[in-house]
């Protein structure tokens, strides 16, 4: 088929595969990336219960810093996911 | 139309002093420059401590924490019981002898031993070398303050009006209020407007010795669980306390910058920072929580610190109330013995004139 | 405290980095912070160390353009570093954010230069997994190189719904709609702007033609009215809109795992807000700007604003605004920089225009309120429904602080910055005010959520400056 946009997925070279986990899970994801797209990738869209109301599921909605949807724990800290860096062996759990 | 009487300021001395006057058959108007229960009353630290109450003041402060606990929820009213704090022991002859003072002047504070202390509050520092307790200290959530004042005004049929600030004043045979949205015309006036009495005393040609203080409060995001009881510090410089919500709230009346008049307070990290590690020692693991929100409000005082309660000096039918140290906790009660004064009964504890030479403590 | 410098710049995006390249040009120590971990700002944000190679993009290469000639310069560029307070003595002082401490830095001037953010109308189902901000997803492509999922729909307005819709296919992700409440109308409307940016206007046309050549289905004068599904999409509901906006009774629902939606950018005005720089409203700039004059000059001394935190006019403009900005300072410290200046004036005017006819078509129309629900969460940090803040505001809450301290909409930790467009909205319909009367909320430091001990820093308590107590 005619693209005028072409497809560069193939293009796309990425870094080596590091390991992490998410609430116990094993998962893996680039070293280096965000670690908001690498749950994406791994098919973790679900990052968090809200506090309240009866449709509580949230995940990464800004990608951008702001909107503190995608904070998770890592070593005791909440932090935003799409603000931090995948490394290898990352610990990450759910905000309780 | 006229009114009874008009009430410049809309926080909790203006609106509760209304509703004391409405229940005793007066038509009061209440105007504020911005909403209601948007200055002091509406974003002060809501401790409701006996053992920040200055001595003198403990009668009101006790009553005034009953009237509190009938407001209950719809002002997010907790008797969580409190404790106050000392590291060191110059700070701890300080909590010493001034919970011994407060105790005496009624407040039912005692102290507690450490082994207590981290029973009750295990996630406390280790460094505590005394500790005091109260168990009628809680607090109230300020931020309601506007929502619940403003239900009960509508509920007792007063008249009201937000964003109409005072520019001007005229005494005739009444008192003419010139506002942007037009002229209000009542008998008497109340003076009720917090950290602005000075400017508002002066279009009457009254000067009070007002000042205003900048005083700080921080809040964190949601937490598990790291305190049930407000926390104090023996100087008073902290005062803390983890809601329903899980959100911490952090004062202690650090002072930021700017002045009422420029109608902007602005948080200074020089205090804020102090403020904030001296919640850190208190509670160590508050170290990770974040802070997400940080704010000054404007107290107003005068040079001795006791109320201006009572009759405005050389102006016939005008009133003042405010400058109280602790004047959320004192509010409601205290605006109801200035209600009771402007109704011409005697009040059930007296009130502060604002006539008296500033320098020695009234008796 | 760290090193004192003549200028500091919040934001290292098209306008922060080139004000600090034109300040630094003329001698002057320029300190540039940014949050990001690359200079770029929004639009040219850099590719995470994640990426080793990838096909150039327009924006990749003006991104590395940029950083490139600030490496060369002698600006002292921060990444990384988040600023959390302002204030001024004799000159600024700035707390930073950097890993997990606090650094205060002093400069003598300030320049913001922090951009914009998007509005998202909500919607029924708008906080599921899987819903992201249109602006937002082309962040997650160009840092990430990721789309947002395996068949997305694309709702929004402007150029930016095409933009993002033939980057997910860029990117080997599959658009299953492009949904856009402007008409074809709106366009026409447009074009004598963008005939002026032929450029634009060829890479616009290649996008929607791509779009069409492919099949993808694009829904002009559409907006998304729903999504389904609880922890994550499973289809997108959506519905034609009258001129003002209005959702028409009809549906159309289709399958989806992804939503990008968005509806145009509103600048980030918090850091001039609390600076006291006075706020207009600009329908035509994203809505409430902080007063500056076009070379940054702002009411209060020594701030300065920059790009589309002053208003949206887009990225090329806020390069030129940047530029004039940086001149301009160099002006105010003594440097002759008036022929430089008269000519990137003249190049600011000229994109601002176009940038100004492309906010145009994201100004939001009266019916686009009718999209939120009663049920709707408005304020997705603390959970309040459109019903719970029509309420409030029907019992006498006038205003976005009155909102925000009756409800709590606002307080949570995104502070406000995703829901407080719509309550404003929501006021401007119960009350019948004019949204340019609705002042937005008072803001309040930090600029984003700090950690306790990293604001407090090390301290020694003995050493703390306790203040004498109260009187007894
Ligand atoms: C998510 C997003 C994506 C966009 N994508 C495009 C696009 O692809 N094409 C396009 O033409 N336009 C895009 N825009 C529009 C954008 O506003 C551009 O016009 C352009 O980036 C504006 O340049 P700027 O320098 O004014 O701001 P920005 O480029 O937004 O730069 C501002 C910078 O300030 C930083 N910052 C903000 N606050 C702080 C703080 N407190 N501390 C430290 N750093 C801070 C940010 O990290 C950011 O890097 C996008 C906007 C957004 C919000
Ligand atoms: C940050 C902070 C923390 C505090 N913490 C506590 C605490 O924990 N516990 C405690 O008990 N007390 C506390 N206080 C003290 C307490 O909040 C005040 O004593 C009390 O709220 C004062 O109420 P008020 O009605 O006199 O003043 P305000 O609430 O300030 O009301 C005055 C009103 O007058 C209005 N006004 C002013 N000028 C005009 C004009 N010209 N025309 C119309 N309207 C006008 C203003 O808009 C304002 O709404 C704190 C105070 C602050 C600032
Ligand atoms: S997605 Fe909004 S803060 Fe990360």
């Amino acid at each position: 088929m005619i693209r005028l946009v072409p497809n560069h997925a193939s293009k796309i070279k990425r870094r080596d595969k590091v390991g992490f986990t998410f609430d116990g899970l094993r998962l893996e994801g680039r070293r280096g990336e965000s670690l908001a797209a690498a749950l994406l990738q791994a098919g973790h869209l679900n990052l968090r219960t809200a506090p309240f109301g009866d449709a509580p599921a949230r995940g990464a909605f800004c990608h951008m810093g702001i909107c503190q949807e995608c904070a998770v724990r890592i070593e005791g800290r909440t932090v935003e996911a799409c603000r931090t860096e995948l490394t290898d062996g990352l610990v990450v759990e759910r905000v309780s | 139309m006229s009114y009874d009487i008009a009430i410049i300021g809309g926080g909790i001395m203006g609106c509760a002093t209304a509703l004391r006057l409405a229940e005793g058959g007066m038509h009061p108007i209440v105007l504020d420059q911005g909403d209601l229960g948007q200055g002091a009353s509406g974003v002060n630290a809501g401790t409701l401590s006996l053992q920040i109450k200055r001595v003198q003041l403990m009668p009101y402060a006790l009553r005034g924490h009953d009237l509190w606990a009938q407001m209950g929820d719809a002002v997010g009213f907790h008797k969580s019981g409190g404790y106050t704090l000392a590291f060191n022991a110059r700070e701890a002859e300080l909590l010493t002898e001034r919970q011994t003072l407060k105790a005496e002047a009624g407040a039912p504070i005692e102290f507690v031993s450490n082994a207590q202390l981290r029973r009750a509050a295990p996630n406390l520092t280790q460094n505590v070398v005394a500790a005091s307790y109260c168990a009628e200290d809680g607090y109230a959530n300020s931020s309601l303050t506007g929502q619940y004042y403003r239900g009960r005004l509508q509920d007792a049929g007063i008249a009201y009006r937000t964003h109409s600030p005072v520019t001007a004043i005229d005494k005739t045979t009444a008192f003419e209020l010139a506002t942007p949205q037009g002229t209000v015309r009542a008998k008497r006036l109340l003076l009720a407007a917090g950290a602005w009495l000075k400017p508002v005393a002066a279009m009457l040609g009254v000067d009070l010795p007002v000042q205003a203080r900048v005083n700080t409060v921080s809040v964190t995001e949601r937490m598990p669980p790291l305190m049930s009881s407000v926390i104090g510090h023996a100087t008073g410089l902290l005062t803390m306390k983890q809601k329903a919500n899980g959100t911490v709230l952090i004062g202690g009346g650090w002072q930021g910058r700017g002045t009422p008049q420029d109608g902007r307070g602005t948080v200074a990290s020089d205090t804020l920072r102090p403020n904030l590690a001296l919640a850190q020692y208190a509670v160590p693991s508050l170290g990770s929580a974040r802070v997400l929100r940080s704010w000054t409000g404007f107290e107003a005082n005068v040079p001795d610190f006791y109320p201006l309660a009572g009759a405005l000096p050389h102006v016939a039918g005008a009133y003042v109330l405010g400058c109280v140290r602790g004047g959320y906790t004192i509010g409601p009660y205290i605006s109801r013995l200035m209600g009771d004064f402007i109704l011409g009964q005697e009040p059930e504890l007296p009130l502060f004139d604002p006539g008296r030479a500033y320098t020695k403590e009234p008796t | 405290m760290s090193g004192d410098y003549d200028v500091a710049i919040v934001g290292a995006g098209p306008a922060g980095g080139n004000a600090a390249l034109a300040a630094a040009q003329h001698g002057l120590r320029v300190l540039l912070l940014d949050e990001q971990p690359a200079a770029g700002g929004q639009v040219w944000r850099a590719k995470s160390s994640a990426i080793l190679a990838a096909p150039a993009t327009e924006e990749s290469t003006a991104g590395t353009s940029l950083r490139n000639r600030l490496a060369q310069s002698s600006v002292t560029h921060l990444s990384g570093a988040r600023v959390w307070q302002m204030s001024q003595d004799d000159g600024w002082k700035l707390e930073v954010l950097q890993g997990g401490s606090s650094e205060t830095y002093t400069a003598k001037k300030l320049v913001l230069a922090t951009g914009a953010r998007e509005y998202v109308q909500p919607v029924p189902g708008w906080t599921t997994p899987g819903v992201i901000g249109l602006a937002g997803a082309t962040a997650l492509f160009k840092q990430n190189l990721r789309a947002p999922g395996q068949r997305t729909v694309v709702c929004g307005t402007g150029p930016l719904v095409f933009y993002v819709a033939s980057e997910i296919r860029r990117l080997g992700g599959t658009v299953a709609a492009v949904i856009t409440p402007n008409a074809r109308m709106d366009w026409a409307c447009a074009t004598p702007a963008l005939l002026h940016r032929p450029a634009l206007l060829a890479r616009g046309a290649l996008w929607v033609a791509d779009l069409k050549l492919a099949g993808v289905p694009i829904y002009w004068q559409h907006a998304v009215t729903g999504v389904d599904g609880d922890t994550e999409v499973t289809a997108v509901e959506f519905a034609p809109l009258s001129h003002d906006w209005t959702p028409e009774a009809s549906r159309v629902v289709i399958r989806a795992d992804s939503l990008c939606l968005g509806n145009g950018l509103i600048p980030q005005i918090e850091a001039a807000q609390m600076l006291g720089v006075p706020l207009t409203h600009d329908a035509h700039l994203g809505g409430w700007v902080p007063r500056a004059a076009p070379d940054g000059v702002t009411d209060v001394a020594g701030l300065y604003l920059c790009g589309d935190g002053a208003g949206i006019r887009g990225a090329e403009a806020a390069v030129h605004q940047g530029t004039l900005t940086g001149l301009r300072i160099a002006a105010d410290m003594g440097f002759d920089t008036s022929t430089a200046r008269d000519s990137s004036r003249a190049l600011w005017a000229r994109a601002a225009r176009f940038g100004r006819a492309m906010t145009a078509l994201s100004i939001p129309r009266a019916g686009l309120a009718r999209l939120s629900k009663d049920d709707t969460v408005v304020c997705r940090c603390e959970g309040i429904t459109k019903a719970g803040i029509t309420q409030e505001i029907t019992h006498g809450a006038g205003s976005c602080n009155a909102v925000k301290s009756g409800l709590r909409a606002g307080m949570g930790p995104c502070g406000g910055k995703f829901c407080q467009t719509a309550v404003a909205q929501i006021i401007c319909t119960e009350t019948g005010q004019d949204v340019a009367q609705v002042a937005p909320p008072t803001a309040r430091p930090p600029l984003c959520p700090v950690p306790l001990d990293a604001a407090a820093g090390a301290f020694d308590y003995h050493a703390l400056p306790i203040p004498k107590p109260a009187p007894l």
